[in-house]
């Protein structure tokens, strides 16, 4: 072919020295590529969990009812102590409801969007600089998160909510032998300074009641179904290693059945509460408790207590009930 | 200043960005092929329907008939990347131009035998396919790995970061489509664009079944090309991208798109195009002899005796968008445009190869280890340009059954090693849950055992997705 490719090659013939040399060059090229990559994409980052000051509230419980869910919540957290008790000037806080379904916020699937929404508020009250907002969910992202209503309220009021990102994880590190050794934990719920976690109280199959510590499987990535076995001491460790500062269940529209999805309104009831704590494991068996259900029965609560990451002794604790 | 030349060239540009555009955002890609008669008006007279919106596509042949071809050179996504790709592509004369007609007559006939196969040769369907299922996964991968790169580099500046974030849930998506067949799209694509090294425009001239449809309109149109004086130096006829140009400075009507080339090819300015002032008398050749149209007639009717071989009984095999209930009649309306492809969430719509026959290529399936089908979701019927994906609302979407589920009780963790696990009771969108559970207490320790309840699965799939053995799943959905 006239003006082809071949006949634009140079017709010269290559000296020994100059392929050696060629060669060279190529395998340098190659490994600087392959070192930049590494640079790039393979750091494996490990983490041995959040180191904080564990700050204690004005009660150890606050359960708040009332018609309006951000009124509740407001009260609620004020109870505690007000937000600025956990919320430092110019500090990174992230919220982390359960948005792990494509639900409407009346089919009770995902945390209410006002409580979260108050939360945000009161955040920014106290002086946090960024509030970050994330789940991985279980349905596709996008849907759950225009479904939920949670993006629109958290983003009016100025929270960030994105998706999470599958290459930005740290591996978690324990101190002492764990099933949870090594799994990836989404960075942001890492670097924060304050972790405010934010389930939503309703049914599952495996567990009998998704809650608090359940709902921290939102921020791990990898393949989760495998956390199921074995799923009490994997939640504990996990709750040991992010140390939630504020757990705030949200108790207003639960799901007593056919859960953790739900989607039919039959299944749902109101029981407009919302329960505030720094302690995750006795908001969860106060929770369980307003179930009818005995804490213990839980398997994340009992191994909680096992691992004594927190206390089930709701009749030993100070609770505080405000009905508005 | 060659005005009609950059007129016509930016006219490509804007209805090609505007195609890319619509494909990208996706929800919107039901409007357009709605302008395709080729498309719209086959597929209805092959499955004996009138195809939503068809109407669109029928007023785009009174156009025809007063501009001529103006699509081909204006308007048609495939033409524009032809004619971009082919600015430094040799211009050869060919006299192949009756293979169009060939084309186009075959897939008439066959569509009255109730046989589809438009979609083979039509350019929109085939400039969309590429665009939905290369071009654009291939852009934003590239877009986020160079972004994820540079987010790293600059160790997680959070400006950058941020904007990364708000691009993923705007233009670049949540999630990076992936097709695992697509290499063979692209093969296509590139056949068709690799014909520019014979010629220009080669496929407008010689394949284009759309363009042999307009070019049978055209040929009586009313717009038309005339010479008022000519020193006979042929630079249109040498230049002219179609060959449409005869010795005698007469043309062919039918071949002309209209690129107003010859106008400014002409160093003496003599020509242009313009209304007619008398009627004059049509010249030129009928585009197929009565001879070759009876042969078409008789190799048809050949043909149509392989109707749909391979779809019969093989269609078991595969998992089809919801509401699909006929095979035949499925593959036969399928364009095979890519369309639910693009806009399924979960990336589960894929393109089947060779699975159902060979006529059942590039129709989409749902590949559960993908991505499953979102129960609160009709997307997929919402954009299909031919029904063949039913439009449900909702609330009849979400009784549609794509499947059933069914467990390996090898490899099901509960089942096989005592373990729990129902992941996939978690997961089943069905409000009164399709996957039942078995308790039994083992060791001390109550496990639940899954099992599937047929009458309330609807095969969504996301219990296969979302199960955690590897590497196979232990349960799976069967058409």
């Amino acid at each position: 072919m006239k003006g082809s490719v071949f006949e634009r090659l140079p017709n010269k013939k290559i000296s020994r020295k100059g392929f050696v040399k060629l060669c060279g060059i190529g395998m340098a090229s190659l490994a600087l590529d392959n070192a930049l990559l590494k640079f790039a994409f393979g750091r494996d980052d490990v983490s041995t969990g959040r180191v904080v000051k564990r700050i204690k509230g004005l009660h150890d419980l606050v359960a708040a009812d009332g018609i309006d869910p951000y009124a509740i919540t407001v009260k609620a957290v004020e109870a505690m102590g007000g937000m600025g008790r956990f919320v430092k000037k110019n500090s990174v806080v992230l919220i982390k409801p359960n948005i792990g379904w494509d639900r409407s916020p009346e089919q009770a699937g995902n945390t209410n969007p006002y409580v979260v929404g108050a939360l945000v508020d009161m955040c920014f009250k106290a002086g946090a600089k960024r509030v970050n907002i994330f789940d991985n969910t279980c349905n596709d992202s996008k849907r759950c998160y225009e479904n939920s209503g949670i993006e629109k309220i958290a983003k009016e009021k100025g929270a960030n909510v994105y998706f999470v990102d599958d290459w930005n994880v740290v591996k978690a590190k324990f101190s002492y032998k764990s099933p949870m050794e090594g799994w990836p934990i989404y960075r942001d719920a890492l670097e924060c300074d304050t972790f405010i976690n934010v389930p939503v109280l309703k049914h599952h199959g495996l567990t009998g009641l998704t809650l608090s510590m359940k709902n921290l499987m939102g921020i791990c990535s990898g393949n989760r179904g495998l956390i199921h076995f074995d799923i009490g001491a994997k939640l504990a460790h996990l709750t040991d290693f992010i140390k939630p500062d504020l757990t705030v269940i949200d108790a207003y529209r639960v799901l007593k059945r056919n859960g953790p999805t739900g989607g039919d309104l039959a299944d749902v009831f109101d029981m407009k509460t919302i329960i505030a704590g720094t302690d995750p494991v006795l908001c969860d068996a106060y929770a369980a408790k307003l179930m009818d259900k005995d804490p213990l029965s839980i398997s994340g609560i009992s191994q909680g207590v096992k691992y004594n990451i927190g206390s089930a002794d709701i009749a030993k604790a100070d609770v505080l009930i405000i009905n508005a | 200043m060659k005005k009609l030349i950059l007129a016509r060239r930016f006219s490509q540009v804007f209805f090609l960005s505007l195609f890319i555009y619509i494909l990208w955002s996706t929800g919107r890609t039901a409007s357009l092929f709605k302008i395709d008669p080729l498309i719209a008006i086959l597929t209805s007279i092959s499955e004996r329907v009138i195809i939503p919106g068809i109407i669109f596509s029928i007023a785009m042949l009174p156009l025809t008939f007063i501009f001529g071809r103006f699509f081909c050179g204006w308007v048609c996504p495939m033409g524009s990347i032809i004619d971009g790709l082919g600015i430094k592509a040799k211009n050869r004369p060919l006299n192949l131009s009756r293979i169009k007609y060939y084309i186009f007559g075959f897939i008439v006939v066959l569509a009255f035998f109730e046989i589809q196969i438009a979609w083979v040769f039509d350019p929109l369907v085939i400039t969309a396919r590429f665009i939905s299922l290369n071009f654009i996964p291939s852009f934003t991968l590239a877009m986020d790995r160079a972004f994820i790169f540079l987010i790293k580099l600059l160790n997680f500046y959070a400006p950058l970061y941020d904007f990364y974030r708000g691009l993923k849930s705007s233009v670049l998506g949540v999630k990076i489509y992936y097709f695992p067949h697509s290499v063979v799209t692209m093969g296509f694509f590139l056949v068709i664009c690799a014909f520019l090294f014979i010629t220009k425009r080669f496929w407008c001239r010689v394949l284009c079944p759309l363009g042999a449809m307009y070019a049978i309109i055209a040929k009586f149109s009313i717009l038309r090309r005339r010479v008022d004086e000519c020193g006979r130096c042929m630079k249109c006829k040498i230049n002219c991208r179609m060959s449409a140009i005869n010795e005698d400075m007469s043309y062919k009507k039918e071949e002309c798109v209209l690129c107003m080339d010859c106008i400014y090819d002409c160093p003496v300015r003599g020509t242009g195009f313009g209304w007619p002032v008398k009627a004059a008398k049509e010249q030129g050749k009928a585009a197929i002899s009565r001879r070759d149209f009876l042969f078409l007639i008789a190799s048809s009717f050949l043909l149509s005796g392989f109707k749909n071989k391979g779809a019969s009984g093989a269609g078991k095999k595969l998992i089809r968008p919801p509401g699909v209930l006929s095979e035949r009649e499925f593959l036969n309306k399928c364009v095979r445009c890519g369309n639910c492809m693009r806009v399924c969430p979960t990336n589960g719509l894929q393109p089947v190869i060779f699975e159902s026959g060979f006529s059942g290529i590039w129709a989409p399936h749902l590949v559960p280890e993908i991505g499953y089908c979102e129960y609160n979701c009709n997307s997929c019927g919402n954009v299909c340009p031919t029904a063949a994906i039913p439009k449900f609302s909702l609330a009849r979407k979400k009784e549609q059954k794509l499947g059933l589920a069914y467990i390996d009780k090898d490899i099901c963790l509960p089942w096989s090693q005592n373990k729990e696990c129902i992941v996939c009771e978690e997961h089943c969108p069905v409000s009164t849950k399709a996957i039942k559970t078995y308790e039994e207490i083992i060791g001390g320790k109550k496990i639940k055992k899954p099992y599937v309840d047929a009458s309330l699965c609807v095969g969504c799939g996301i219990c296969q997705n979302k199960c955690p053995t590897r590497p196979e799943r232990a349960i799976k959905i069967s058409p």
